[in-house]
């Protein structure tokens, strides 16, 4: 069975219409992340999840039962919130318990739950203070610890983790997916950042102006990225897209012939963006590899990596290289050499990827 | 004072003045209750040669003696208490929930309500027709009248509209995911984050009602129901037409100044005693911590 099925969902806000009918199937105990850019609809789909926001046309399940016309509260979906939403006049326990005493359970239960959960989360000895007393990471852990304690069937997350700052946020990325390990539990969630969706997700739906580009899991998504949006929406730095003129050898870019892997001959004259990852080129020379020339202008260690910014012709591309313990070596860098296999080739006007 | 070192002379002067302003106002606002206190315990000729000015003159307590041996004090004094506790009740009842349901999106027709409250406090029917309306609801005379024809205040309502329109939507939201209907969303979260609001308004509700006096006066008639303001009134027109009180003046124990300030004092007391259970709601911060913006 299906955890939620989304089966043309649309959303308007009178005239205008927010999501296009978007269809999507999360299995029950996979994790979902729906990413894209500011108002992309993805906040609106998973709040018409939620029940937050009214379904104007489709048909949503949850768990194979229809939820379009249903409460949030008979949903049994839990919400963490981007703000944490925490009751500011209630204490750690009291704002875990808030929705179990709602919901009339027994009190002996509601406290084993909340110890149960908040020992899962580490919150033990913060129950009796009040979210103000509390960090940011730990409030959010409380959110999470509020919508743990009702064992929903589904998990939403709004954009969890954007308020904590960098070291915090990769510390809760990866509570969050061991949490997602051990529990089991359905779950969608939310977030504009791709290094979240990548590492969080067992697929990743991105979404651009309501609609949904892709899914797929994270490897899929980075290896054969359907269209020029996802390419340039997935990875860091994000993919180079050069325009060129596909020939029978390969690629062609201002004069430059680029070898690509796959059968190009019914595609000879078509016009493409040429799409090449900053981590798909290397430095040596290999077999099956064509050599760009570049003009080095700037080179930025980042440890153990580095990004090498250049002119290809009168494109700017970014690669990235392993820096080996220095970055001497690279300054003198006149060609990167890119595999047949790497080159992703989309068409010029539709942005689709072409079959290679 | 933080960085007094810092300040430039400017603004070192610009502190100062406010502070003598400051206390100016302070006193302008505390000497009325001290000159009434004086009064009520100075001896009667001297309240009425006009020579207290700050501490009482010949201390005496026989002003509080005549009052709190009056009936008619104390009946009125629990009248007071009854508009009070009764009005105030009555009001939040109303303003409470009705300014939640005008501060949602949702409610059908919500500028129009809004526009409606707002009205009645740019255009009101006047006196004469309000009191005709009491009388035909036959409400004249009657306690429960008093107490529920002041009932519901336009502007305590928009108040409290306008601080549960400034509580962020995630908290109705993460109420209504956690199962919470309506009635739980207002009670259980809407309200208590909404203290400070809801003790400001009290606090409105409990002075005007305390401090009533004019439709008392009007719609009242009973004298067994009639609350502290008027008998106030009374009591200084009694004594004022009281010939023989007022010949004997020079050897009275009283005189209409000194029972009219002992009576001011009395019933000054409950609202101070009132005002420090309160203030501990009129925190800021309240909300502090629940959600980060």
């Amino acid at each position: 069975m299906s955890g939620v099925l989304l089966q043309n969902i649309v959303k308007a806000y009178g005239a205008a219409q927010v999501v296009h009918g978007i269809n999507l199937t999360v299995q029950e105990k996979e994790f979902v992340v729906l990413v894209g850019p500011s108002g992309c609809g993805k906040s609106t789909t998973l709040r018409m999840i939620a029940g937050l926001e009214e379904i104007t046309e489709g048909q949503l399940s949850i768990y194979g039962k229809v939820v379009n016309r249903i409460a949030p509260k008979d949903r049994d979906v839990a919400m963490v919130f981007q703000n944490y939403a925490l009751y500011p006049h209630l204490n750690v326990a009291d704002n875990m318990a808030f929705g179990l005493r709602i919901r009339k359970m027994p009190k002996p239960e509601i406290k084993q739950q909340i110890k149960n959960v908040a020992e899962i989360l580490e919150l033990t000895d913060y129950l009796e203070r009040r979210p103000a007393d509390l960090s940011g990471g730990q409030r959010q852990r409380v959110a999470m610890g509020r919508a743990i304690v009702r064992h929903p069937k589904v998990f939403l997350f709004d954009e969890p983790l954007s308020n904590l700052d960098a070291k915090l946020r990769t510390q809760m990325r990866a509570e969050i997916r061991r949490l997602h390990n051990r529990l089991g539990v359905t779950s969608i969630y939310v977030t504009h950042d791709q290094v979240e969706a990548m590492t969080l997700a067992d697929r990743i739906v991105v979404m651009n102006d309501g609609r949904i580009e892709q899914v797929g899991t994270p490897m899929e998504l980075f290896m054969n990225p359907a269209n020029i949006f996802v390419a340039g929406f997935l990875g860091s730095p994000p993919m180079n897209q050069m325009p060129g003129t596909v020939t029978e050898k390969g690629v062609e870019i201002d004069g430059i012939i680029i070898a690509v892997s796959g059968n190009l001959s019914a595609q000879v004259g078509r016009k493409v963006i040429v799409g090449i990852r900053p981590e798909h080129v290397s430095l040596q020379k290999e077999k099956g590899t064509t050599a760009l020339p570049i003009n080095l202008d700037l080179v930025e260690p980042l440890g153990s990596e580095a990004l090498l910014h250049a002119q290809f012709g009168a494109h700017q591309l970014v690669f990235k290289t392993e820096t080996q313990g220095s970055i001497d070596h690279l300054s003198d860098v006149s060609e990167v050499y890119v595999h047949a296999s790497m080159v992703k080739l989309f068409d010029a006007e539709t942005g689709e990827a072409l079959p290679l | 004072m933080q960085n007094w070192n810092l300040y430039s002379r400017g603004d070192k002067l610009f502190v100062r003045i406010n502070a003598v302003l400051i206390g100016l106002f302070a006193l302008s606002t505390l000497y009325p209750f001290i000159y009434i206190a004086s009064v009520s315990f100075s001896s009667a000729f001297a309240a009425r040669a006009g020579k207290v000015v700050l501490t009482p003159i010949d201390v005496t307590l026989s002003a509080y003696a005549h009052v709190l041996s009056e009936p008619q004090f104390w009946n009125s004094y629990g009248n007071t208490f009854i508009y009070t506790i009764g009005g105030t009740l009555t009001s939040l009842l109303i303003i409470i929930p009705g300014a939640y349901a005008l501060s949602r999106p949702q409610l059908i027709g919500r500028r129009f309500w809004n526009l409606m409250i707002a009205f009645t406090m740019w255009f009101h029917a006047g006196m004469i027709p309000f009191w005709l309306n009491m009388r035909d609801l036959g409400l004249l005379d009657s306690m429960i009248g008093i107490i529920i024809a002041f009932a519901c205040n336009a502007f305590n309502i928009i108040l409290l509209r306008n601080f549960f329109e400034s509580i962020p939507q995630s908290f109705e939201e993460a109420a209504r995911m956690d199962g919470a209907n309506e009635f739980q969303v207002l009670w259980k979260v809407f309200v208590p984050l909404s203290k400070p609001a809801i003790a400001t308004i009290t606090l409105f509700c409990v002075v005007a009602r305390w401090n009533g006096f004019f439709w008392a006066m009007i719609l009242l008639t009973d004298e067994g129901k009639v609350p502290l303001q008027v008998y106030l009134r009374q009591t200084i027109a009694d004594l004022s037409d009281d010939e023989e009180f007022s010949s004997t003046l020079i050897d009275a124990a009283y005189s209409v100044e000194t029972v009219t300030a002992a009576i001011i004092v009395c019933s000054i007391i409950p609202v101070l005693c009132f005002y420090p259970f309160i203030q501990k709601y009129f925190n800021k911060g309240i909300m502090l911590g629940g959600v980060k913006e």
